[in-house]
């Protein structure tokens, strides 16, 4: 076994170029926490902007085909981009941009030609920013049970109606991709259509939903998600991705890169912060993290984020050498999320209540242990809940059952 | 990057699972489970053959030299079994531990005898303070004549019942690691080894009255044990960790295949999402000992510093063991603590492996310290 990618001279080369580049293009201050809403429309328009250049040159999206605005670059480049990106405290794209990356994903696997030269090359060279609307009222974890927004169709067009929620962040969308019901008398998962659309069209209203994280453009976990309402939406049939009723055959592919099936290298950036902070304050004297009983604590912690990680490169690893999964992409996603619900405890009783307030005096450097108090929680959910992704994997280590489920299809070239 | 197994580890792994299933299926294993001696004779006699006795033992000392990834294949499927005997014991620890404190004659003199199998080692390390630290090494042995004499008791020392040969630690000076490192003839007058009763497999204790051994029985230099034996786990270790993989591997298939087959309700009591949770938490724990285990192991063979990766892994799989095989009762309910179904023995497996050369905390402290926080 191998854990480290090696890099030819020819990447090391790349590496500088990326080095060079960033540190030229991201702005200062770029992973700075907002401090007003103004400040976080600026913040985002900068990130923006940074997208727009990254997508110029193929970074944003650097493994997606070239011949719809891709890198086209192999698996090598792209992890040394997204390490001189996580250097930076940045993720590609740089925003919140989940919408982009699992909506282009189901689009290469099911897509038309002719939709995929339409849809991609925007999302590829960041010029459009796009949510995902999934959950309804009534259709949460049961996501196949979505029967609230409805699309009828109307000579070459659809007719939308309905209301998603918990979409998206802050600042807007320029496009946005639903699933939505298109036979109401027909069998669960025969029923729903995908449709990738125009953010902007006549009838769609967007209203706020305060959350309790602190959030932030360069995660996925907002602290601002939308409501938003279709009001006879009308759009054009060439949105209609995968076939009518074809719907959650579509979303297979996006669903199990939600659920972590895509993996992930990358440091922990509330560790490192945390062992810093634990040597740089003391109590009754002594530096936290020369306590034996706080030393226990950030061992716990460590270890849990040390697995995260093994499971996040094992995860990468096979989606990157195309080999089989079966439960991995769920069981990254359960452990990733308790280990960060447990973690808002284990940091609270290691560190104390500095850990609760972004006082600038009294908390964290810029409140990252608070924000970690918030965001450990509402970090629970998006993508499905903790107590799906064991399901998930239920079903995939097939206990109970006389067949396994599959892991969705993630790769383009298979579909 | 690349986390599949080798061509030839996968060849290993093909021939160790058909020897394990031709001659250590669960009625073996289960029959073993009362006996004094962990080494069932003729299942020494067969893995020597096959080589494995000397897998980590370089080749100039009768060994095959093999890398510790590849040792570690062989390990996770004895730890399916488990297969009692001291294969770590004597293959890894006591090989590695004689490679790393004794002389260049010392080892010629002892380690082709290990790998071939007539020799058995093990080493003996903690005492009735159950530290595994150099500090908790307190046997001194008394000077006379130029040799040396031990009085005293070693605890928890892994299959000395088999053992023809102990490296026994020994305090020889104030400092906290003036600790050496004495071969003694495991059927010496004044040695008697004991295997502890109970909820322990095959840990003994060993006692010394009035054990007299040569000056020449000092492996290496004096005050150089605990660094010999420090090296030495710090390799062993990540074997042990493998053969723990393989433990939490097969309850976690027994696991699997109970839900599919045990009808309660009228349907397999896997379609219960609270069975289910169990088998989630234990192939959580599972995953979390592969991998931990895997990366030191890769670390090691590749020459990269290892030592807090190697603490983590022992870390995890010890608990990962115990928590998989508390999952695995939970699922099996009866039927897991019937002892002819098997499960116990990896139960009684995964306690004792819990706290042998190092319980979770012990080993997540020397990882902090590892880490310099």
């Amino acid at each position: 076994m191998d854990f480290e990618v090696t890099y030819t001279e020819e990447q090391q080369r790349f590496r500088r170029e990326v080095r060079a580049w960033l540190e030229a293009n991201v702005p200062a201050e770029g992973q700075r926490t907002p401090t007003s809403p103004e400040d976080t429309l600026r913040r985002y328009l900068e990130l923006r902007s940074l997208g727009r250049k990254l997508g110029a040159k193929g970074w944003l999206y650097p493994t997606a085909p070239a011949k719809y605005g891709g890198g086209g670059l192999d698996v090598d480049h792209a992890i040394i981009l997204e390490e001189e990106v996580d250097r930076l405290d940045l993720s590609l794209p740089p925003y919140y941009d989940s919408g982009g990356r699992l909506g282009s994903a189901s689009i290469l696997v099911w897509g038309t030609e002719e939709q995929r030269q339409v849809f991609l090359p925007p999302i590829y060279r960041g010029e459009v920013r796009t949510w995902q609307l999934l959950t309804e009222p009534g259709a949460g974890s049961d996501l196949a049970g979505v029967r609230m927004t409805t699309a009828v169709r109307d000579g070459d067009e659809y007719v939308i109606k309905g209301q998603k929620i918990f979409v998206g962040s802050d600042n807007g969308t320029d496009r946005i991709w639903l699933i939505a019901c298109t036979d109401p008398n027909g069998r669960r998962h025969e029923n729903l259509s995908w449709f990738m659309i125009d953010a902007n069209l006549p009838g769609i209203s967007m209203h706020p939903m305060e959350l309790m994280g602190t959030g932030g453009e360069g995660g996925t976990d907002s602290g601002v998600k939308q409501t938003v309402f279709f009001d006879d939406v009308r759009v054009p049939a060439l949105a209609l991705v995968g076939g009518e009723n074809k719907g959650w055959t579509v979303a297979t592919t996006h669903l199990e890169l939600e659920h972590g099936g895509g993996g992930r290298i990358g440091r922990n950036r509330v560790w490192d912060r945390l062992l810093r902070y634990c040597q740089e304050t003391k109590r009754d004297g002594v530096p936290l993290s020369q306590q034996q009983d706080v030393r226990d604590s950030l061992a716990d912690i460590y270890i849990k984020t040390e697995i995260t990680r093994l499971f996040g490169l094992r995860n990468f690893y096979l989606t990157y050498a195309r080999k089989p999964k079966s439960y991995e992409g769920p069981q990254l996603s359960y452990y990733r999320k308790t280990t960060g619900l447990w973690m808002t405890g284990a940091i609270l009783e290691t560190v104390g209540p500095a850990a609760l307030t972004t006082d600038p005096t009294w908390g964290s450097p810029a409140g990252f242990l608070e924000a970690q108090q918030r965001n450990g929680i509402v970090s629970v959910h998006p993508g499905g809940t903790t107590d799906i992704q064991r399901v998930q994997m239920a079903r995939r280590i097939g206990i109970g059952r006389s067949t396994r489920e599959k892991a969705g299809t993630v790769h383009g070239a298979e579909a | 990057m690349d986390l599949a197994l080798t061509d030839s580890q996968e060849m290993l792994r093909s021939t160790a699972r058909t020897f394990m299933e031709r001659e250590a299926p669960v009625d073996v294993v289960v029959g073993l489970q009362k006996a004094q001696s962990s080494l069932a004779p003729d299942l020494w006699k067969k893995a020597a053959q096959l080589g494995w006795l000397g897998i980590v033992i370089p080749t100039e000392y009768g060994g095959s030299g093999d890398r510790l990834s590849d040792a570690a294949v062989l390990y996770e499927e004895l730890g399916r079994g488990p297969l009692p005997g001291p294969f770590f014991s004597s293959g890894v620890l006591g090989a590695l531990t004689v490679l790393e404190g004794a002389t260049e004659e010392q080892r010629r003199r002892i380690l082709p005898g290990v790998a071939s199998g007539e020799r058995v080692l093990t080493v003996a390390i903690t005492e009735p303070n159950t530290s595994w630290g150099p500090v908790g090494i307190t046997l001194a042995p008394q000077g006379r004549n130029g040799s040396y004499v031990l009085n005293g008791t070693k605890l928890f020392v892994a299959d000395a019942t088999s053992a023809t040969d102990l490296v026994v630690a020994v305090r020889t000076g104030d400092a906290p690691t003036d600790v050496s490192l004495l071969h003694v003839d495991g059927r010496a007058r004044g040695v008697t080894a004991r295997r502890l009763p109970g909820f322990v497999s095959w840990q003994c204790e060993v006692a010394f009255d009035n054990v007299e051994v040569p000056a020449s029985a000092l492996l290496g230099g004096a005050q150089r044990g605990w660094v010999a034996l420090d090296r030495a786990l710090e390799r062993a270790l990540p074997l042990l960790c493998a053969y723990i993989v393989g433990g939490c591997q097969a309850v976690y298939e027994k696991s699997v295949a109970y839900t599919q087959s045990r009808v309660q309700f009228g349907v397999p009591i896997g379609r219960f999402q609270r069975v289910q949770d169990h088998v989630v938490r234990l192939v959580n724990h599972l995953d979390s000992a592969r991998w931990a285990t895997w990366e030191a192991l890769w670390k090691l063979d590749t020459g990269r510093p290892a030592t807090a990766s190697v603490h983590a892994a022992k870390a995890v799989a010890s608990e990962a063991y115990l928590e998989a095989c508390n999952a695995a009762h939970e699922v099996h309910a009866g039927m897991g603590v019937l002892v002819e179904y098997g499960l116990a023995a990896h139960t009684q497996m995964s306690r004792t492996l819990f706290h042998y050369l190092g319980d979770p905390r012990w080993h997540k402290r020397r990882m902090a310290d590892a880490l310099e926080w």
